[in-house]
């Protein structure tokens, strides 16, 4: 499209002469622009800035099968949680006997989490301990640092608490998630999870309960 | 009285900062954004108190709640060259070009031997797909899922040692950390049962280490 300038021409004579029109150098830039914050917009509310969290687990290496001589983990004292369905959890201290009595509990704060925090009381004092005297310290002593690292495993390897944790078909993976995930809030550092699964006699114990 | 002239202003604002602010953060936005690629299922993990990060390289194995596994690799070089060897494991001839677009498919859970076939369809045709998971329940024999992480155990120790070499030869820094993990991502309502055997195949291929993949929860308190 043809424009008429209007902006003089210097001194040069208007009217008849006829000059070369001047092109003006500015370019319209707003589609420009209305695309790159189109642009913009888009990738800022497509992109994902949190990455997902993971837990680590560690299995062991599967037994021989020919070896006879395995030993089960030894509960002389210790926790065994049953994880069932609807989410429903049971334990007992020590060895099963047939008069176990199975204690139902949740995965609450004041159901598992108040039942392992005191089961591990002890360590649990001597792990703050050590961590108030990583806070006292300074960042740069790292050999200090590394003295407490070392302690806190020792402590963990000294401890006495051990427990397991078993599921029948009705457990889900959020109730297993949930268990490791109160062993790592109360510190406990000796966990089994049974490959096999409950026992018969906890199975019936459990079904019992139910009634 | 003397007129008081008013400056006039020049109602047309110089935009110019404004648009090279604008271009720079849709460039960075485009340079560091990552585009998911499309999953077969749509998998909620459970919820922990960890905050530890995925790892930057990690074979993710989900779980849905019926129980079907799915399978991915986020290096794609490594990827190619598992599937390889996973075919020739089964007997199934795939040419450059398969292999070339199962490195980019995203996760998967299928037969190897339909594997092939639905490689061949288009990215929204895939999506119809009915995928039957990945079979670990072949008793006695090794499972398909088993060669898929042995191979991929085998195969990440490889690249490890590839980038290793490399970065001594090349005198360049080498980050230790960045080994292809195992990830599980299984359904939260997934019964452990079904979780557990699909670990169990990968204990059978000798992995032992796994990163549950889990959502963010708060906090905890010990009282």
């Amino acid at each position: 499209m043809a424009q008429i300038q209007d902006n003089g021409g210097g001194g040069h004579g208007k009217g008849d002469k006829k000059r070369a029109k001047k092109q003006s150098t500015h370019v319209d830039m707003t589609p420009m622009v209305d695309l790159a914050f189109l642009l913009l917009t888009f990738f800022v509310l497509t992109s994902t800035f949190s990455k997902p969290k993971v837990l680590r687990m560690i299995f062991p290496e599967k037994l021989d099968e020919n070896v006879k001589d395995q030993k089960a983990p030894e509960v002389k004292d210790g926790i065994t949680l049953l994880l069932t369905a609807n989410d429903k959890i049971y334990y007992y201290r020590g060895s099963l006997k047939p008069n176990t009595e199975l204690i139902p509990i949740d995965y609450t704060r004041t159901g598992l989490r108040k039942v392992l925090v005191d089961y591990n009381a002890d360590m649990l004092v001597k792990l703050q301990d050590i961590q108030k005297r990583m806070n006292k310290l300074d960042d740069k002593d790292t050999a200090a640092k590394r003295k407490l690292d070392e302690e806190v495993l020792n402590v963990q390897k000294a401890s006495k608490q051990i427990v397991l944790v078993k599921n029948d078909e009705g457990a889900t993976y959020r109730n297993m998630i949930d268990v490791m995930d109160e062993f790592m809030i109360t510190q406990i550092a000796k966990y089994y999870v049974i490959d096999e699964g409950m026992a018969k006699l906890e199975v019936d114990l459990i079904k019992k309960q139910g009634k | 009285m003397p007129k008081v002239k008013m400056p006039r202003s020049n109602p047309s604002l110089d935009m110019t900062p404004m648009v090279d602010l604008a271009f720079l953060l849709v460039t960075f936005f485009m340079l560091t954004s990552s585009f998911r690629t499309p999953e077969p299922v749509v998998v909620d993990p459970p919820t922990s108190t960890t905050k530890t990060e995925i790892p930057k390289q990690v074979f993710m194995i989900t779980i849905d709640n019926q129980g079907r596994a799915f399978i991915d690799l986020t290096n794609p070089a490594v990827k190619s060259r598992v599937f390889e060897k996973v075919c020739n494991q089964s007997g199934i001839k795939v040419d450059s070009m398969t292999v070339k677009k199962f490195a980019g498919s995203g996760a998967i859970g299928l037969k190897i031997t339909a594997i092939p076939q639905y490689l061949e369809l288009e990215a929204n045709e895939r999506t119809k797909v009915n995928q039957t998971g990945v079979p670990y329940d072949t008793t006695g024999k090794k499972s398909e899922l088993y060669w898929w992480a042995y191979y991929t155990r085998l195969e990440a120790h490889a690249d490890f040692k590839a980038r290793e070499e490399e970065a001594k030869t090349r005198k360049l820094p080498f980050d230790k950390s960045n080994y292809i993990q195992f990830a599980v991502k299984a359904a939260s309502d997934a019964k452990y049962d079904a979780v557990k055997n699909v670990i169990q195949v990968f204990r059978d291929a000798k992995v032992k280490q796994f990163q549950m993949i889990t959502g963010l929860e708060s906090e905890p308190s010990l009282k």
